[in-house]
């Protein structure tokens, strides 16, 4: 195809642009990286670092073994990895029954979903705080493990990946005796793949990034989660600080210790993840 | 009663997940309704009284300032949030090289896939005074003294928008692109052939087929302004936090810090109600649209 000088302008000076772009999303988590693999005393030097200076693993050593970042890791993890796997089979759960033809009360139930999610966690943080005092879960990783153990979004994202699995399936399966919960577990969870690994997915990015419900239900410093830690660790104290094991690699050390989880399922995620939202904003 | 039997394990499914839905969203809910009526005390009886809880909040300075700071940085963020992914979509679309497109759009989505705590200490670390990127950049560049974003009233608010806007613009952006892909190529053809050139094609076929992720767009982005919280929080300091302060940051310093507990349940209710009108607003343009 002939194209026109203009135009091959325009393609030059976008390629420009966009490259501007990716470098400004790539220099801060560059520069992050090469302090936290730099010697401590390197680590404090003001110039740009793009590339470790004095390559050492002190940072993460200190960050891990001293200042005991080992601990909040272990406690996110378990949230994570307890409150994904809950969170996953409770929407399916809830969806499967909700794909019910003439099930007594279906219109209630789902509009009763449909409502919680007019209400942000965010406005009802202090009543949330009371209740979670008052069944005794304050400074308990069960209260984080509970709060949003499961979601009209997920829900509403399973009922449409069910609704694709052909009712006279699961009818014919119920003629030869199964059970409903046979049917759910061995019939709709394998068919729905895509719509369980996206969940999860989603899940498992939010439940890692927790701050709010970690800020507002953990006190106590061994209940911390990453989030907190890190908080505590890169935003609470500064380069002057008095204490002398936060050098800027130990922060950074943190910050990358933090994100090793996110990177190695951002594969997976890329591939769900436009297919979760678009289905989810659809259906609102 | 046949009826019941027959779907009793249908119901039974559901009981664990109606239960937390009932304890922790509707209790809490009218938990805090009554608790924003009631004089707060931690030990002993709480009486009511009335209003005053909420003509606290509506009385306090304060609060009138991160109203303020709520809808002009949220605001911000609606319109740089909306416009640049647009944007990046459209340039990164008249990129001819797939294998480039597809770097691009790897690396511009990161951010998002990061928490607060993480974004938000890289940011207060790139923009500091003392050897941030931002600064030593600004300062190769002939500036001669470094700038402090985040202790000064103007650029504080600024930065929140950017930031924000920053962290969410390749996800956003590739809300967009998706959207662009699954337009029929044989439109494009067709227009080439009538002689359009590229600014055309992008003014007449993929800007209007982008109209109804727009709208979704800027109905998910509405919803999330006045539950700002954990940015602002993270990012905050005491220099600058009446000018970047909003209103749940604002709740969550009266009720958790202050144990104020009665005016932040005021004030987050007078959010909830103006979420909820928010809502319906917009869900009457978006109808009267269709």
């Amino acid at each position: 195809m002939h194209k026109s000088i203009s135009s091959k302008i325009f393609d030059v000076v976008n390629i420009v642009f966009l490259l501007l772009i990716v470098v400004s999303m790539i220099i801060p988590f560059l520069n992050v990286a090469a302090l936290s693999f730099s010697s401590n005393l390197a680590s404090m030097s003001s110039s740009i670092i793009l590339w470790p200076k004095e390559f050492s693993i002190e940072g993460y050593k200190t960050v891990w073994d001293r200042l005991d970042l080992w601990l909040p890791f272990l406690n996110s993890s378990i949230v994570t990895v307890v409150g994904t796997v809950m969170h996953v089979l409770l929407s399916a759960t809830a969806a499967y029954v909700l794909i019910q033809p003439g099930l007594p009360g279906k219109r209630f139930l789902v509009s009763s979903i449909l409502l919680t999610m007019m209400v942000p966690h965010e406005a009802i943080m202090i009543p949330l705080y009371i209740v979670n005092k008052d069944l005794g879960l304050i400074n308990s990783l069960y209260a984080l493990i509970i709060s949003g153990v499961v979601s009209g979004f997920s829900i509403l994202l399973l009922r449409n990946f069910f609704q694709q699995v052909p009712y006279e399936m699961s009818e014919s399966a119920k003629i030869d005796g199964a059970g409903e919960l046979r049917i759910f577990l061995t019939m709709y969870l394998p068919l729905a793949k895509a719509g369980l690994a996206t969940v999860t997915l989603f899940e498992f990015v939010s439940r890692w990034n927790q701050f709010m419900a970690a800020l507002l239900f953990i006190n106590d410093q061994s209940k911390y989660t990453l989030q907190l830690a890190l908080k505590a660790l890169i935003i609470d104290t500064d380069s002057t600080s008095s204490n002398f094991l936060m050098t800027t690699n130990v922060r950074m050390a943190g910050v990358v210790i933090a994100l090793i989880p996110l990177l190695l399922i951002y594969p997976y995620v890329q591939k769900y993840f436009v297919k979760g939202i678009m289905v989810g904003a659809n259906k609102e | 009663m046949n009826v019941i039997k027959r779907y009793s394990t249908l119901y039974l499914m559901m009981l664990p997940i109606l239960l937390y839905f009932i304890i922790f969203t509707y209790y809490p809910l009218l938990r805090g309704l009554i608790m924003s009526f009631q004089q707060f005390r931690l030990i002993g009886d709480t009486p009511f009284i009335g209003l005053d809880n909420y003509l606290k909040v509506l009385r306090d300075p304060f609060f009138y300032d991160v109203l303020k700071n709520t809808l002009q940085i949220g605001g911000g963020i609606l319109i740089v949030g909306f416009v640049a992914p647009i944007v990046m979509a459209l340039l990164l679309n008249e990129i001819a090289q797939r294998k480039f497109k597809k770097i691009i759009q790897m690396v511009i989505y990161l951010p998002h896939l990061f928490s607060w705590v993480v974004i938000g200490g890289i940011w207060i670390f790139m923009l500091s005074p003392d050897g941030g990127v931002v600064n030593e950049i600004l300062l190769a560049l002939g500036n001669d003294r470094p700038i402090h974003f985040l202790s000064s009233e103007a650029y504080a608010k600024w930065v929140m928008i950017f930031s924000a806007s920053w962290k969410e613009m390749g996800y956003i952006c590739i809300l967009f692109l998706a959207s662009i892909v699954s337009i029929n190529p044989s439109l494009f053809e067709a227009a080439r052939i009538d002689g359009a050139n590229r600014w055309q094609l992008v003014r007449r076929i993929t800007l209007p087929a982008l109209y109804s992720t727009m709208k979704v767009v800027l109905l998910l982005n509405m919803m999330s302004i006045l539950r700002m919280f954990d940015q602002i929080f993270i990012m905050r300091n005491p220099a600058i936090a009446k000018y970047v302060d909003v209103i749940m940051v604002y709740t969550y310093e009266k009720g958790i810090m202050e144990f104020n507990m009665g005016v932040a349940t005021a004030a987050s209710f007078i959010v909830i109600g103006m979420t909820f009108i928010l809502t319906l607003l917009t869900r009457i343009v978006i109808r009267y649209d269709n």
